[in-house]
């Protein structure tokens, strides 16, 4: 197993993918804290909750964590690689969960590019506006250490969705699709549902407040039973499967 | 680079690398022994796709040190029992054992056992080394054994590439390379000549002869018989699934009346020779003999009795491929 996730590892360090990924986080990180820093209005970024908003850069880092996810087991089906990766590893469980240990290491170090920029750039950014800070420090660990466990999380749930959908085109715009859209317009709609998507749930446990939301500790209990749910349903259907 | 350049002392240059452990022939027997059965046994395998029956009923094996062409025009579900004998897709019926178990449970099945299913199973974005030490780091195979078989199929020079930038030739040796990199006792190749220029091919053929000899076994896939004519010594022969023939290559030879190409500095000796043994030989317009019905075993055993070199012995490919296109579309019927 422990092989197995270095064989991982190795596989997201050998192609320009993640690199591709991080500078998708550079990118996207920087241009939402220059922006949203230097241009919104101060009042605007004076509260805990926009705050809160401003510092996990919007949840968008999840995005890359998943899409990350998705790209390690889908490419391996898009090119082929699966059939080598199964006959060294006939336990394709322990692929899979090889994968998914792997993927969290990657969330993390995207959670981690994410979070390094928001506490630079964004807090220069404040700091420089003369806009104080209104997290405490608790506030603040709760905050970082809720932004990470959820880019790592979304690592995992990235390689799940791709193992039980396979085709990259279709996992890629499954997991965008989900992000974007099913899961705003379920929360903004029914709220009462919606705050139990894994995105709601990521929201909850960094410690948004905004209406509706589900307190933290139930948020880690929804977002770790979603990516165990879609963890088991990968394995299985992995394992059912003919690799043609 | 060129494979060419190699191939001047092609046993030489594979041998050593191939055998880097030397008790592979005695681990191979021990193998087979302690299972009590074939390297490779196929008993009444089938796989039914909605309707279609892909394979057949099928039953086969494969016993230490031979070369076995597993042979069937396209469509024939060659690749089919070769994906449930290594355990990538599940049998409908029967079962397929290698050392006398199903691919997933045969303990360290990737050291053992060496395969390869298609020529472009790479991420084009990752080094033919890399893709490798992928590979090895999943079972524990170190690095040094990546850069030892790139060497043996000779692509270090391009080890640190992109596989983009591969023709198919070389990833048709990457993909041999991930085979080997257990030091297998079998080696399961579907199509491996697909993509090789001759030289690639004659590199193949001398590279399985000397895996074999070391007692280790060799199952090839082709559509054409004619193309591992040369290579292999027993052949597995399907049709729509279904089994047509399972024998040596001499047998078949001699079942379907084919000839033997032999030529000699000496030929007139040579005739003189082999018809004071009865058999029949004709000479061809380019200073050949043509033997009928007879094996290259046969051949060559009297042309040493009568002290003559020989220069080439060969089935001759057409009249054999002719016997198998009619052996594959008798079933068709």
């Amino acid at each position: 197993m422990i092989a197995q996730t270095r064989a991982e590892l190795l596989k997201l360090r050998t192609t320009r993918t993640m690199i591709g990924l991080m500078l998708g986080v550079f990118g996207g990180a920087v241009l939402y804290l220059l922006l949203t820093g230097l241009l919104i209005k101060p009042e605007g970024l004076a509260g805990k909750q926009e705050q809160r908003a401003f510092f996990t850069v919007e949840g968008f880092v999840e995005l890359f964590s998943a899409l990350s996810g998705v790209l390690l087991v889908t490419s391996e089906y898009r090119f082929g690689t699966i059939r080598p990766t199964f006959l060294f590893a006939p336990r394709r469980s322990k692929v899979i969960a090889a994968k998914l240990v792997a993927s969290l290491i990657a969330g993390l170090t995207l959670g981690l590019v994410g979070e390094g920029l928001a506490f630079s750039i964004g807090y220069l950014a404040l700091r420089g506006r003369g806009i104080p800070i209104a997290l405490d420090g608790a506030e603040i660990a709760q905050l970082v250490v809720g932004a990470l466990t959820g880019a790592a999380v979304w690592g995992a749930l990235g390689v799940a969705f791709g193992a039980i959908v396979r085709n990259q085109v279709g996992a890629i715009i499954g997991v965008l699709t989900w992000g974007f859209l099913v899961e705003n317009v379920v929360f903004a709609f029914v709220p009462s549902v919606g705050r139990f998507g894994p995105g709601s749930a990521t929201s909850a446990i960094t410690g948004l407040t905004t209406d509706h939301l589900l307190a933290p500790s139930a948020g880690a209990v929804v977002l770790i039973a979603w990516a165990g749910s879609l963890a088991l349903a990968a394995v299985l259907l992995t394992a059912r499967r003919d690799v043609t | 680079m060129t494979i060419g350049d190699a191939i001047a002392e092609p046993l030489t240059g594979i041998a050593g690398p191939v055998s880097t452990r030397s008790d592979a022939p005695a681990r191979a027997r021990a193998a087979v022994g302690s299972s009590g059965s074939s390297v490779v046994q196929v008993e009444s395998l089938t796989k039914r796709f909605g309707e279609v029956l892909a394979v057949d009923n099928l039953s086969f094996a494969l016993e230490p040190g031979t070369i076995t062409g597993f042979l069937g025009p396209y469509g024939a579900g060659k690749t089919t029992t070769l994906r449930m004998l290594l355990g990538l897709a599940a049998p409908s019926a029967g079962r397929a054992t290698i050392f006398g178990k199903p691919y997933a449970e045969v303990a360290h099945a990737a050291l053992r056992i060496g395969a390869v299913l298609e020529a472009t199973d790479f991420h084009p974005g990752r080094s033919g080394r890399d893709h490798l030490r992928t590979l090895g780091r999943a079972v524990g195979v170190p690095d040094m054994r990546v850069d030892e078989v790139l060497r043996l199929v000779e692509l270090e020079d391009a080890a640190r590439r992109r596989v983009k930038g591969y023709s198919l030739g070389m990833r048709q040796r990457l993909g041999l390379a991930g085979a080997l990199l257990g030091d297998p006792e079998l080696l399961v190749l579907d199509e491996p000549a697909n993509g090789l220029d001759p030289d690639g091919v004659r590199w193949l053929r001398d590279f399985l002869h000397a895996f074999a000899s070391e007692g280790r076994t060799v199952l090839v896939s082709s559509h054409a018989l004619a193309e591992v004519a040369q290579t292999v010594d027993r052949v597995v022969i399907v049709s729509h699934g279904r089994l047509v023939v399972e024998s040596s290559l001499d047998d078949l030879t001699a079942r379907v009346g084919a000839s033997v190409i032999v030529r000699s500095p000496q030929l007139p000796q040579l005739l003189e020779a082999l018809r004071s043994e009865n058999m029949i030989a004709t000479e061809t317009n380019d200073h050949a003999l043509q033997v009928h019905g007879a094996t290259r075993e046969q051949v060559g055993d009297i042309a040493f009795a009568a002290g003559v070199p020989l220069h080439e012995l060969a089935v001759e490919g057409s009249s054999l491929e002719e016997a198998f296109l009619e052996l594959t579309s008798e079933t068709a019927s």
